[in-house]
């Protein structure tokens, strides 16, 4: 048991977790907002009247839940420049990571709006609101209200995968633990830095879900 | 590709032995978590919540390099890719069964323990014969989801070095020249094995008379 914990040995690598927190935080932010608005697509279109397009979307959902995020992105990062894109670690990423995130998003999408009862819809139009004002006063409340807690989970889940876009070659968290560990023997203490990086990132999407939720929300179900 | 056709599917059973034992580890982790959780004693239960928020807050990737490069140099072991990835894969399912158990445990009206105490059954007996049969029905479906999550990802154990599908899938394509149609296959073999478990969850979901598959916390993988 020779092994003492020493951030000092690490110390100068400190700058290079500054960028990797940013990737990181990008890539998660940018990748939840634009699989909220993929999933909301693929939500609507498993509520077409088309079967074939229900069809699609819900072996959207199915594939992309029952395939590893990991064979997803490498797909991405090896398929796109056989099709003549030239995508950075970090555009494969965001690629990956949404296409993924949408299928989860999708799914909760889809029970907010199972929520609203399809008699709103008709009162709502009996009283001469337009389809915008519906969406707006009538299903959108009521859906948010729905779909807040597991919308949370979603955004804590796209934070912890976005660690898988080290294997596409990017800067983030995970690979800042990685290679400064094995440059400096020091895997303890990378593991621990990482750790408070992802326990901060995380936790505070967490309080902040709660503490909002009390607001929104002030009886009834609490997120 | 046609002749690694043999070579991957022995990799998918790579793959599945390694997130079987992971799982297996993990369930009985999470049952005896969620069972110290039930002894009235505030530290012990904020140290299981502890475990459990910590393991819901940290990606597993990190969680596996740090068991993979970080406990030989801290503890002087050796550790090969195969025992870290179970591992790791362990004590991720375990924070996640340990919360799917407790919520078992809490289906169980309060008067069956009553009722129980009353007969005279000790803890232990209670356990055992009146809540752990009804907790198993609530508690079943969504295991079946937390077992397609460690299976997506023990993907992770490729990364460090260890042979299973996915790695497996990356060595067929290098071998074939590059391009993407080993990768597809790859995830075509990955769709087949998990859509296969998830409807046999739905059936239980159905046999068993509760509600749907929910997804839990890091659950994507």
């Amino acid at each position: 048991m020779g092994y003492s914990f020493t951030l000092r040995t690490i110390y100068p690598y400190f700058g290079d977790l500054w960028q990797s927190a940013l990737n990181t935080l990008l890539l998660s932010l940018l990748a939840i907002v634009l699989s909220i608005a993929l999933g909301a697509l693929v939500a609507l279109m498993r509520r077409s009247a088309l079967r074939p397009v229900r069809v699609l979307g819900a072996a959207y959902v199915e594939v992309m839940r029952n395939t590893p995020l990991l064979v997803i992105l490498y797909l991405v990062y090896f398929a796109a420049p056989e099709a003549g894109l030239r995508l950075s670690s970090f555009m494969a990423a965001l690629v990956g990571l949404t296409l993924n995130s949408a299928g989860y998003m999708a799914e909760i999408l889809r029970a907010g709006l199972i929520a609203v009862p399809p008699g709103q819809f008709e009162a709502a139009q009996s009283q001469g609101m337009s389809g915008a004002q519906v969406l707006r006063h009538v299903v959108f409340p009521q859906v948010f209200r729905t779909i807040y807690a597991p919308l949370g989970n979603q955004v804590i889940a796209v934070i912890l995968a976005s660690s898988l876009a080290t294997a596409v070659a990017l800067d983030e968290v995970a690979s800042w633990m990685q290679t400064v560990g094995s440059s400096s023997f020091r895997f303890f203490e990378t593991f621990v830095v990482a750790a408070v990086v992802y326990l901060v990132l995380c936790q505070s999407v967490n309080i902040a879900r709660i503490l909002i939720g009390r607001k929104l929300f002030p009886q009834g179900r609490r997120a | 590709m046609i002749q690694y056709w043999p070579l991957m599917l022995k990799a998918a059973g790579t793959t599945l032995w390694l997130s079987w034992l992971a799982m297996l580890l993990g369930a009985f982790g999470g049952t005896a978590l969620a069972l110290l959780r039930q002894i009235k004693f505030a530290p012990l239960r904020w140290a299981v919540i502890g475990y459990m928020e910590f393991f819901r807050s940290i990606p597993i990737l990190i969680v596996l390099f740090f068991v993979f490069y970080g406990v030989p140099l801290l503890l002087e072991v050796d550790i090969s890719p195969f025992v870290a990835a179970t591992l790791a894969l362990a004590l991720h399912a375990s924070a996640t069964m340990s919360e799917v158990v407790a919520a078992g445990i809490a289906s169980v009206g309060r008067g069956q323990w009553e009722a129980a105490a009353a007969a005279g059954f000790s803890w232990p007996q209670t356990m055992r014969h009146i809540i752990a049969p009804q907790a198993l029905r609530v508690i079943l479906p969504p295991s079946v989801g937390v077992f397609i999550t460690t299976l997506k990802e023990s993907s992770l154990a490729s990364i460090i070095g260890y042979i299973e599908l996915t790695r497996t899938g990356l060595l067929v394509r290098d071998a074939t020249g590059g391009g993407f149609v080993p990768l597809l296959a790859l995830g075509a073999v990955y769709f087949v094995i998990n859509y296969a478990i998830s409807q046999v969850g739905a059936a239980l979901e159905r046999r068993l008379h509760v509600g749907r598959r929910s997804d839990l916390v890091g659950a994507m993988a």
